[in-house]
């Protein structure tokens, strides 16, 4: 019986000490002892409700991280935050200083597990499939300012597009493609004021969904 | 009589100032739609130089401070191509449709900074 136990205590501990199995409560102190809160509030629902409300924020809102991320990307960013916008966050006149604070292996992965644990019912699971999908291309490319604003890895892998919108460089490793969809379809659960135009109307729910899988397809 | 004359003035004041107030706060209001939709591409100061306009940029996005251009368009040439998007009027698809992200009040007030960042009135029509 004891020897029952013993195994099962070990056995425990070692899934536990698993990459990934780390521990969100200890994630979350870190968010907080990292003086986290500082930028991100991880308190849904959205509560932006003005600009100015939207221009007081530091950085962006993570009360929807584990339907946003993809875990393994963010567990590595955590790590080495090399800058997704090139202009500082709600700024159109100061690049972004890619200053954001660096954690440590066991943090990242603690808080990466913390961070996922956040999600957000609107995002439907298992929607959207990462493609060369040629109507999101069009769409992206051509038909929609969607390059205007975001910077994307266009022929010969050669970086084009606009500063002011997060870049998408590497979008299919960083964005759970569900989410890209949920987004374009319900952006005032996400970001109810935001510089990028509303295409609600405008796309309908299947080419938004051709855009999504495009997106997430860029590596 | 007195009494009366000292409402009625208490009354006058607040409402000048109420005016007053709101005529300032919507023209505040203009100017921060404008630097949070519009200078992305267009710059903070309108002259088509906001952060998005790389080597790469298709196209050169307007200089409002250009009188002599923006002369050239009507007020409802302009609330065309806001709210549905450069394709409406032949012109650039970088140019984004805003019809469903703003208000048909905050377009009317965008053409209105517009008239003051070009100095001009614009053609009639």
């Amino acid at each position: 019986m004891k020897l029952t136990s013993a195994l099962l205590l070990a056995l425990a501990l070692t899934l536990w000490s698993l990459p990934g199995h780390a521990d969100t409560a200890a994630g979350e102190a870190a968010f907080t002892a990292n003086d986290c809160t500082a930028c991100h509030y991880t308190d849904g629902p959205a509560k932006e409700k003005t600009i100015d409300d939207q221009l007081a924020k530091k950085g962006p809102e993570l009360w929807y991280a584990g339907s946003k991320f993809q875990r393994e990307w963010l567990e590595a960013w955590l790590q080495d935050p090399a800058p997704i916008r090139q202009m500082k966050f709600n700024s159109v006149t100061e690049f972004n200083a890619g200053d954001h604070p660096k954690l440590a292996a066991g943090d990242a992965a603690n808080m990466a597990d913390y961070l996922m644990s956040l999600t957000s019912d609107a995002v439907e699971a298992g929607v959207v499939k990462p493609k060369k999908n040629a109507k999101g291309r069009l769409i992206f490319t051509k038909k929609m300012p969607c390059s205007g604003c975001h910077q994307y890895e266009g022929r010969k892998k050669k970086l084009v597009g606009g500063r002011s919108g997060p870049s998408l460089v590497g979008a299919g490793m960083r964005l759970n493609p569900d989410w890209i969809y949920a987004y374009l379809l319900k952006p005032e659960i996400f970001k109810p004021v935001k510089a990028m135009p509303v295409f609600i109307g405008l796309l309908s729910e299947k080419d938004m969904k051709n855009v999504a899988s495009y997106v997430a397809n860029f590596k | 009589m007195m009494m009366k004359f000292t409402i009625l003035a208490a009354f006058v004041f607040s409402f000048a100032l109420a005016t007053g107030s709101s005529g300032q706060a919507q023209e505040i209001e203009v100017e921060k739609v404008f630097k949070f939709y519009c200078a992305q591409c267009h710059g903070v100061s309108g002259k088509g130089d906001g952060p998005n306009v790389t080597e790469d940029f298709p196209v050169s996005p307007r200089n409002f401070t250009n009188a002599a251009e923006m002369n050239k368009l009507t007020n409802a040439d302009i609330k065309n191509v806001v709210m549905d998007g450069g394709p409406s009027m032949s012109k650039s698809p970088m140019m984004p449709p805003w019809s469903k992200t703003l208000s048909e009040a905050e377009v009317d007030a965008l053409i209105g900074h517009l008239r003051v960042l070009c100095n001009c009135k614009g053609k009639e029509g």
